[in-house]
């Protein structure tokens, strides 16, 4: 296909807004898929996908659309993570594309996640297509939507597309717009291949498939390519398109996107963003590269210490698929032998989480997430600590510097007042606020990421009744009076449970953490004192108090075999216990107290 | 098997699965007594006897229930005939529990004359009310009158059960009924803290939060009991049992204790007849249907009334003695564990008893393991700690 005859193209939306739904529908009419295979959701694969109502992986999918004109145009859609945990992945399509179509629900406007992602296509000057969807239903509000979009996303009105895409209405005008407003590629003008890498999964038969979008020259099997920032070379075995399946083509063409194979084995030799060149004749890179890095960490460990090989040939399967995700070998006095695992954000923490639990059926604990600070010494040495444990001496700290994020929260008018107290609780600062329309507004604040990465989401959504909506951008460190506050069970601090807090909120947390536990560890034959203490300094105290017998007294021949059923259930229940000292805490203590 | 069960089964327990009523915190299989379906239990019972006579020639025979002495002098006299006819009677210990309040003179005199020489009196409480709250039949007047009757026929070993931690009961009237329980001068006292076991109109008040559990008083209650049995000339044996003792100071139990719960504890063989008994012979555990007209159908057929089988592994076998044996004030002396069981306690168990002895929950002795007076208290957590898969 010629460069003049291909459209590439995102679809940025809000959760629910029908991204999802559009998108099936451009498949439907430019002929894609059959009715039969008009399955909901088609292009979010995973069932966690479905649940969540997320897209984590984005799979390029390539159609064909006879337009008004007559000609026939290739229409490459590039579905993206819609979380902005995956913000960098998100900026990597973006940049495989020239344009994208902005969906906005008629009845919910325009909400936190639209405004954080429209920022994004704009940073890659992408053409915008706003669509106002879902006008068929009967509290859509079209004239507000329009004002929001000029006023909040500064994007003519007029050129709004009305659709349904429930309904079917819209879809033409759409499709149209995508031939007629979004500009066709452009070769950069240099020599030879440069084809961007933008996904990848893995397959068992091929190795892995990468997902590239041509940005000069063809890609063609058997070539020699060479991946710049990795530096590694391969040979070409396939390359294709999905429609949304895998098909093979014979060359990938400039301006096209599609999937390659060359045999390779691990994930880790393709990295988001690096350039694919040819091997013999390397063309300079395209600009946009970073090395991923995990703003969250957690530590996860296999309950039964017995499933630790099993726990990590778990974590390489699913790191072959999840290449932002990173983990290590690392042991805690509590928990044993278990791996810190780097993630983009909180979002995809649960979901790996919540992968190991249902598809490699683990038991598995995490540790409180932390962010990663950056630490000064007092020797000038500069530091990067992920890990409480690993939080140097107080007296060897000079300085600690903690990651802020640029937060957009759009609310109903009347809980400005709500929103801005709980901006001052997590220890933000509010920049601005917005007037969206005659009932919403939007503030933006400055707040410390260690505070959004628990609870933040949920309680807006608490305090507005479910009507507010937030995201975030990453916005650098600032210095922070940080220090470690850890948990003591009778005596001994367990590492687990140890939290880098704000000292102002150190000992608040220290109370409701020993509180929690209380709650949560059983009575055992002795007295369990729980302690939280800063540095040394106890800041609270709990007592489990000890019960004083545990024999029901009555068992003779008839009763042998039930009592001993009963208490070899206790002991199995024992066992999914982690034991810290003579102390049994169970599973759900490590989870609760991510919510204390 | 190992030495001490080879040869025929020597004890053995008849449950009699009825009752004038049932009591609100009894989770034991019975049903009230209608007189065609107990004279079917009675001839269902001699015949599972008929079936297993061969293999038996009980030391110690025990009838439990329910309330056996429910049952009327005819149907009593069918059992006592059977049993001597299959010449499985004039064992060493015989015991038949008997409420206060159905406690005659005939019945006494007529079980005494076939050999019965123990009863087991199901006394609970000496406080009226006490008596309302858990459903008992009888009133304290009846536990004079009985035990008086039973004195009379010449029974020389008499065992009498007491509750505490009832709702309602406080310290001072757990005491007054500990007193004039022990100024009976009975052989034997039993004594249970109130278990609050599912499906039990009791479990259902503790739900429901019309009672609830002090167990500060609970263990206070216990302490009492201890010391008070202690003080009167009881010793315990085992964590609810109390007996008088006579003769040699280093005596495993003491003289009175009852033997038949001892085979329990100790892993011995034993037969269980009627509905909802079980049976522990050789290493195999059956249980009969929890259900009589089901059971006596079954042995109307000729057949025992067997519901489930279990057997375990040695090990497993092992851990359930050891576990269960712990129970006893004596513990386990090795050399008669390694005689049931087959294996040595101070192998496997190694590390689960030096866990107990450092939560000063055991103690190991030259001879023999043996929980502490506190590990007593906390008999379920060691006999955890034993079981094995």
């Amino acid at each position: 296909m010629d460069t003049a005859h291909i459209r590439n193209f995102s679809i940025i939306a809000h959760i629910d807004h029908g991204k999802t739904t559009l998108s099936d529908r451009l498949l439907h009419r430019t002929g894609t898929i059959s009715d039969r295979d008009m399955q909901e959701q088609l292009l979010d694969s995973m069932d966690l996908e479905r649940e969540r109502g997320i897209t984590i992986k984005a799979h390029p999918v390539t159609m064909r659309y006879v337009a008004r004109n007559g000609e026939t145009f290739e229409l490459n859609l590039i579905d993206t993570p819609g979380h902005v945990d995956f913000a960098y992945e998100v900026s990597r399509s973006l940049s495989a594309c020239e344009g994208a179509l902005l969906i906005v629900d008629a009845a919910q406007g325009v909400e936190a996640q639209t405004v954080a992602n429209v920022h994004l296509a704009m940073k890659h000057d992408l053409a915008i297509i706003p669509v106002i969807n879902k006008i068929d239903l009967p509290h859509a509000n079209v004239p507000q939507t329009k004002q929001q979009l000029e006023e909040i996303l500064a994007i003519p009105a007029d050129m709004a597309i009305l659709a349904s895409a429930k309904e079917g209405i819209g879809i033409d005008e759409i499709l149209e717009a995508i031939v007629a407003r979004i500009p066709a590629p452009k070769p950069t003008g240099v020599a030879g291949l440069q084809a961007s890498c933008f996904d990848s999964f893995f397959d068992t038969y091929k190795g892995v498939v990468t997902h590239v979008r041509i940005f000069n020259g063809e890609l063609r099997p058997g070539m020699a390519v060479k991946l710049l920032y990795s530096g590694k070379s391969f040979e070409v075995k396939e390359v294709g398109s999905f429609n949304p399946k895998p098909y093979a083509r014979e060359r990938l063409e400039v301006g096209e996107t599609g999937y390659f194979t060359a045999n390779i084995k691990s994930p880790k030799d393709v990295k988001m963003g690096d350039t694919v060149t040819d091997n013999r004749t390397p063309a300079p890179a395209l600009p946009g590269f970073q090395e991923i890095h995990p703003m969250v960490f957690s530590g996860l460990y296999p309950i039964n210490t017995a499933d630790y090989e099993h726990l990590k040939a778990s974590l390489a399967k699913l790191q072959l698929n999840d290449s932002a995700f990173v983990y290590q070998a690392e042991s805690s006095v509590a928990l044993g032998f278990g791996f810190r695992c780097g993630f983009l954000g909180l979002l995809h923490l649960e979901i790996v989480q919540e992968r190991l639990r249902r598809e490699y059926a683990m038991d598995i604990i995490a540790t409180y997430p932390s962010v990663v600070y950056k630490v000064r010494l007092s020797d000038g040495e500069l530091k990067e600590i992920d890990n409480p444990a690993f939080l140097p001496e107080v007296t060897f700290i000079a300085e600690i510097h903690e990651p802020m994020v640029k937060t957009f929260i759009i609310c109903p008018n009347e809980y400005i007042g709500d929103m801005m107290a709980l901006i001052s609780e997590k220890r933000g600062n509010l920049d601005h606020t917005e007037t969206l329309d005659a009932r919403r507004v939007m503030l933006t604040a400055l707040v410390p990421l260690n505070e959004i990465l628990i609870d933040f989401h949920d309680r807006i959504k608490s305090l507005t009744r479910g009507y507010g909506s937030m995201d975030y951008e990453h916005a650098g460190y600032r210095a922070s009076d940080m220090v470690k506050l850890d948990i003591l069970v009778n005596g001994e601090p367990v590492d687990a449970f140890s939290c880098i807090v704000h000292r102002d909120k150190a000992e608040g947390r220290g109370r409701a953490l020993a509180a929690k536990l209380k709650e949560v560890i059983p009575r055992q034959q002795f007295a369990i004192a729980i302690q939280a203490a800063i540095g040394g300094k106890i800041v609270a105290r709990e007592t489990v108090s000890a019960f004083r017998k545990d024999v029901t007294a009555k068992c003779y021949g008839g009763d042998i075999s039930r009592k001993r059923k009963l208490l070899e259930k206790q002991k199995e229940g024992k066992k999914r216990m982690k034991s810290i000292g003579a102390v049994n805490i169970p599973q759900e203590a490590f989870i609760e107290v991510l919510k204390a | 098997m190992t030495a001490i069960d080879t040869g025929p089964v020597r004890h053995l327990y008849v449950h009699v699965p009825f009752c004038a009523h049932k009591c609100e915190y009894c989770a034991f299989y019975s049903e009230a007594a209608q007189g065609e379906l107990v004279n079917r239990y009675v001839a269902a019972l001699v015949r599972e006897l008929e079936l297993v006579a061969a293999d038996l020639r009980p030391r110690t025979i025990y009838f439990g229930g329910g309330t056996p002495s429910l049952l009327n002098l005819r149907q009593w006299e069918t059992i006592l005939a059977a049993l001597a006819r299959l010449n499985v009677s004039g064992a060493d210990e015989w015991t038949v529990e008997c409420n206060p309040a159905t406690v005659s003179p005939d019945k006494a005199q007529l079980l005494r004359a076939a050999g019965v020489n123990r009863v087991s009196m199901g006394v609970q409480s000496l406080d009226e009310s006490l008596l309302d709250r858990l459903g008992r039949i009888h009133s304290r007047e009846q536990v004079f009158r009985s035990f008086d009757i039973l004195r009379r026929a010449g029974f020389a070993n008499v065992n009498l059960d007491l509750m505490f931690a009832i709702p309602g009961q406080t310290m001072a009237v757990w005491q007054a009924t500990l007193r004039e329980a022990l100024a009976l001068g009975s052989e034997h006292l039993s004594s249970y803290e109130v278990i609050y076991e599912e499906d039990t109109p009791l479990f259902e008040q503790l739900r429901a939060g019309r009672c609830d559990v002090n167990e500060d008083l609970a263990c206070a209650m216990f302490e009492e009991l201890v010391a008070t049995a202690e003080a009167a000339g009881f010793r315990q044996y085992e964590i609810a049992n109390f007996a008088r003792h006579h003769g040699l100071a280093g005596a495993e139990v003491p003289d009175r204790a009852c033997r038949h719960n001892v085979n329990y504890w100790r892993g011995g063989s034993f037969y269980g007849l009627g509905p909802s008994a079980t049976s522990y012979v050789r290493g195999v555990r059956t249980k009969n249907w929890a259900n009589t007209p089901l059971y006596c159908e079954q042995l109307e057929k000729g057949r025992r009334a067997i519901e489930s089988t279990e057997e375990l592994p040695p090990l497993g076998r092992a851990g359930e003695i050891a576990a269960f044996g712990l129970r006893m004030n004596a513990g386990w002396p090795f050399a008669e564990f390694e005689c049931v069981t087959g294996f040595d306690l101070r192998g496997e168990w190694a590390g689960d008893m030096a866990w107990l002895g450092r939560q000063g929950l055991g103690r190991i002795a030259a001879d023999r393991f043996q929980l502490t007076p506190r590990g007593l208290r906390f008999a379920d957590l060691a006999a955890e700690r034993f079981l094995r898969p």
